[in-house]
């Protein structure tokens, strides 16, 4: 289908691409529809693109590219309500909040988002009893220690 | 708003299938006991508030420039 983002203009957003959030997000619950669209290949940054609101987009990345040792349990309940099985594990990304020095971006790891990828259907989970905060920094010594970029 | 008072053991029913009752209380704890169904989301309201602002603040448009910096981000080896 054919959407409309303040930030990418339009664009055609396959169906295997579009995700559905029953709940919405916290802070967001009318927000159901999205559009997961990766960046470049090798790139753990995505966009998740809302369906309904042209200038709602979230910078989401893949928590275990900066996070190795990032872990924790899905409770029973959202493992059913997902219907995640051990033959169809979740894909597993963290919202991006970019301050004015993006430097700084940080990544929430206190409420991951997942992903069924095969049915499409995705709940951000608040996790309990964990270490994890709404703030995690990507790049603690900035952007200057990442391979593959050198400093400017 | 309702604003009720409840004694330890007993509870609240909410539109037939939610149940809340009071188990305990110690000081300025109370502990209760909720029984809704699995799609119902329950959330420590402080916590639930913290997600709701980190949420608003990632959906704040970033400076313009943001996604030339993530386009040359690479994964990290791990």
């Amino acid at each position: 289908m054919l959407i409309r983002s303040v930030r990418f203009g339009e664009i055609e957003v396959p169906e295997d691409s579009q995700i559905h959030f029953p709940h919405g997000l916290p802070g967001f619950p009318k927000e159901r529809e999205f559009a997961y669209l990766p960046s470049a290949p090798d790139n753990p940054f995505a966009f998740l693109q809302s369906l309904a609101e042209p200038n709602l987009t979230f910078i989401v990345v893949d928590p275990f590219a900066f996070f190795q040792d990032y872990k924790f349990t899905l409770d029973d309940q959202l493992v059913s309500e997902l219907g995640l099985t051990d033959a169809n594990p979740p894909h597993i990304i963290s919202i991006v909040s970019v301050p004015a020095n993006s430097e700084e971006m940080t990544a929430n790891l206190l409420a991951p988002v997942i992903i069924n990828t095969q049915s499409r259907i995705a709940i951000q989970m608040v996790l309990e009893k964990t270490p994890y905060t709404t703030r995690h920094r990507l790049f603690p010594n900035g952007f200057d220690k990442q391979p593959g970029k050198g400093g400017k | 708003m309702l604003a009720l008072t409840r004694k330890v053991g007993e509870r609240l029913v909410i539109d037939d299938n939610i149940i809340i009752t009071i188990v305990d209380t110690k000081g300025e704890n109370i502990r209760l006991a909720i029984e809704a169904p699995k799609e119902i989301k329950i959330y420590r309201g402080e916590l639930y508030d913290a997600i709701v602002a980190e949420n608003k603040q990632a959906a704040t448009p970033a400076q313009d420039g943001i996604l030339d910096v993530l386009k040359d981000i690479k994964a990290r080896k791990p």
